[in-house]
């Protein structure tokens, strides 16, 4: 398909208000028209067992997929250096799901799907433990696993970070033009003020979308069920069909944030990072009932060629030097604990944005979504996609009793 | 001697056959047996789990009826859009098209390039540029609204109107090129002719250049309406949830809920509606002098 994506010439681009997500946000859309594509092929050959992928994969080459523009110029070169290994590096994972979706035949069928580390979302990495396709990480191998920062080492998604070790994280909340709203947004109803009609966006991934909103409602997301969320979907819905919400987008707010069409968006902080840069008028908050903090993962697939090769980048990436230029070029939040020094070695600006560097109260705030069991999950995807596929509008919901989309029985 | 013209006969008679092979083969390993397999997902139900799908084929007919009557507004509305920007189409179109045939003379070959020009920049990008000059604070906007042409919303972004437009522009090549390629085919003697026997201009344009170049809009309709109701990107940039698609439910359908069995059933719904719509349409019209 050639309509995909514009590709950044350089890793500058992210310099220049490309990040990764927003990146991703528009090619994970086209991905989506190419989906049924790979699905449709693995389903005619999903028999041949014997046939081995890529077939590049050997113990002096190391295989990584990564997102777009989530890597410093020159890390992987430095890498190869220090470790005499050949790094085949593709920024060919552009959306949790979409990844999903292309590889998953694969990885059952326990076929090679061409990388020996890839970088999923915490949630995705969760799913992938359950699913038992990914091989566990000898810690031995990493000695600098002690940089990492404690309250990483015993997520909910992988305790004791057997199979995943954090590489980078973010936090979801709001962004918003101060010069536009007039005053600090602060809370979750702040954004339903009627001021702000058709000038608000959501994320439409389901956990970040609606996340804040539970929060904000009293309910605690680390224990969700699938009334709560409904309860926030059904808060959401309302909104939608009073206009208050203009979009809902993956990562896809910047130009709407740029141009002033949004004021108030849910957002990745990473993004405002940058766009803040141009547009001192934007700012970012956690909530006061708090937001979510996003965790990307290193992990190895079962089907690796190359465990040792990738527990070495793994261990190259924790090296606090090395690990600095990584949060210079992607300007999201470090795993590892007290970077200060690290990075005000390179930029004290950057040691000192809060949104790059947070205070320990501000990371207290956030929490991560709690790993919930796959039927759980989908039907809370189900329920949310109803509202952002625009199924609830008046006069659409379907008849009382019907249960509809939302809890499919199949 | 005989023999020898009969085997050379029989010889000729595969030559044919060997001809369309690649053809046939392209079109069995990329059409035949990928709609197949899509035929037998939208007939399947899911017995493994609901992220990692086991589907077993079970003619599963209350797929289609459940596709159809979840998502009927979807259905409708993509239809509707795709109608209303054909018709936008036409009518810019065909004066455009008119215009390069007739009366462009050495400008013709650039005024054809102008037109195509636009393809040369991505699909993906040219939409989300429709996402700058239609921004609420931008001079579009500013100028519907001084004389009173804006939408409810008080914007053009996220209605259906940037959607349409959207449709509009991006395939308003694949109308002008079929209306163009008819009109210029247009023998000018029997303009003449027509002119000789004292026809007036528009009795000119109504009897001859117009039946002459219908199919030309015949088949810019077909180009521009299947892959307009089919769209997704216009909708998912430009519009909002009151103007998705029914390409934006099946994405959603198979990325997001993962639900492969409905989202191909929506595949064969619009399919099965385009259909029928292209054969009432090629009925009506007739498909003679279909270029």
């Amino acid at each position: 398909m050639s309509r995909t994506s514009r590709r950044p010439a350089t890793r500058t681009s992210a310099a220049i208000g490309q990040s990764r997500r927003s990146f991703l946000g528009r090619s994970a859309l086209l991905a989506g028209g190419v989906a049924l594509g790979p699905q449709l092929l693995t389903a005619c050959g999903g028999d041949d067992e014997g046939a081995d992928g890529g077939g590049s994969g050997s113990s002096d080459t190391l295989r990584i997929s990564n997102w777009p523009l989530y890597i410093a110029d020159g890390f992987n070169t430095s890498f190869e250096e220090a470790s005499g290994l050949t790094v085949d590096y593709k920024e060919n994972f552009q959306d949790n799901e979409t990844w999903f979706a292309a590889n998953k035949d694969a990885l059952a069928a326990k076929q090679d799907i061409g990388a020996d580390l890839v970088i999923p979302t915490n949630t995705m990495a969760a799913r992938l433990i359950s699913l038992g396709w990914l091989n566990e990480i000898d810690h031995a191998n990493i000695s600098n696993i002690s940089n990492m920062r404690p309250d990483l080492l015993d997520g909910p998604w992988d305790p004791g970070a057997k199979y995943s070790l954090p590489y980078f994280s973010g936090f979801v909340g709001l962004a918003y033009n101060e010069a536009e709203t007039g005053r600090p947004i602060t809370s979750i109803d702040d954004m339903w003020d009627p001021a702000f009609k058709g000038r608000v966006t959501m994320l439409s991934d389901f956990q970040d979308g609606l996340r804040m909103v539970m929060m904000s409602q009293g309910n605690d997301p680390g224990e969700a069920t699938v009334e709560m969320v409904q309860e926030a979907a059904d808060l959401v819905a309302e909104q939608n069909d009073k206009g208050q919400i203009r979009r809902f987008t993956g990562n896809d707010y910047q130009d709407d944030l740029t141009s002033q069409n949004v004021i108030v968006a849910q957002v990745y902080s990473g993004d405002i990072v940058q766009l803040a840069a141009d547009n001192p008028d934007l700012k970012f908050a956690v909530p006061d009932s708090g937001g979510t903090e996003f965790i990307d993962t290193m992990v190895i697939p079962y089907t690796t060629k190359n465990q040792a090769g990738a527990e070495e980048w793994m261990d190259f990436v924790y090296d606090r030097a090395n690990y600095a230029k990584l949060v210079e070029a992607v300007q999201y939040i470090p795993v590892l604990s007290d970077m200060t020094d690290e990075l005000e070695k390179i930029d004290p600006a950057l040691a000192a944005n809060p949104l790059v560097n947070p205070p320990q109260e501000v990371l207290d705030r956030v929490t991560t979504w709690d790993i919930l069991p796959e039927d759980v999950e989908a039907d809370m995807i189900a329920i949310y996609n109803e509202v952002t596929g625009g199924l609830t509008w008046p006069g659409w919901r379907r008849a009382a009793g019907d249960s509809g989309r939302g809890f499919p029985t199949r | 001697m005989a023999g020898v013209a009969a085997s050379g006969r029989r010889q000729r008679a595969w030559v044919p056959y060997a001809m369309i092979a690649p053809g046939v083969l392209y079109l069995v390993v990329f059409f035949a047996i990928p709609i197949y397999t899509l035929f037998k997902t939208s007939l399947s139900v899911n017995s493994g789990s609901r992220f990692v799908p086991t589907l077993e084929f079970s003619w599963q007919w209350s797929n289609y009826t459940e596709a159809f009557s979840s998502y009927q507004e979807q259905i409708a509305r993509s239809f509707w859009y795709a109608l209303i920007a054909t018709l936008i189409m036409i009518v810019m179109a065909y004066p455009l098209a008119y215009v390069i045939a007739f009366r462009a003379g050495r400008l013709r070959n650039i005024m054809l390039g102008l037109v195509v020009l636009p393809f040369f920049v991505t699909f993906l990008v040219r939409t989300i540029a429709w996402k700058t000059i239609l921004a609420d604070d931008g001079w579009v906007v500013e100028m519907l609204g001084t004389i009173g042409l804006l939408p409810p919303e008080d914007r053009l972004l996220s209605t259906p109107w940037a959607v349409i437009g959207g449709l509009v522009y991006n395939f308003l090549p694949f109308m002008v090129l079929p209306i163009y390629v008819s009109l210029e085919k247009i023998d000018p003697r029997l303009l003449e002719a027509s002119r000789d026997l004292y026809s007036t201009p528009a009795r000119t344009f109504g009897k001859v250049i117009l039946p002459m170049s219908l199919p030309g809009v015949l088949a810019g309709s077909l180009l521009t309406f299947i892959p307009a109701s089919g769209d997704f990107i216009n909708a998912e940039y430009l519009g909002s949830t009151r103007t998705r698609m029914i390409g934006n439910v099946i994405q959603d359908e198979f990325l997001r809920v993962k639900d492969y069995p409905v989202a191909a059933a929506l595949s064969f719904v619009l399919m099965a509606i385009i259909i029928v719509v292209v054969i009432g349409y090629t009925r009506v019209l007739g498909t003679e002098d279909l270029v």
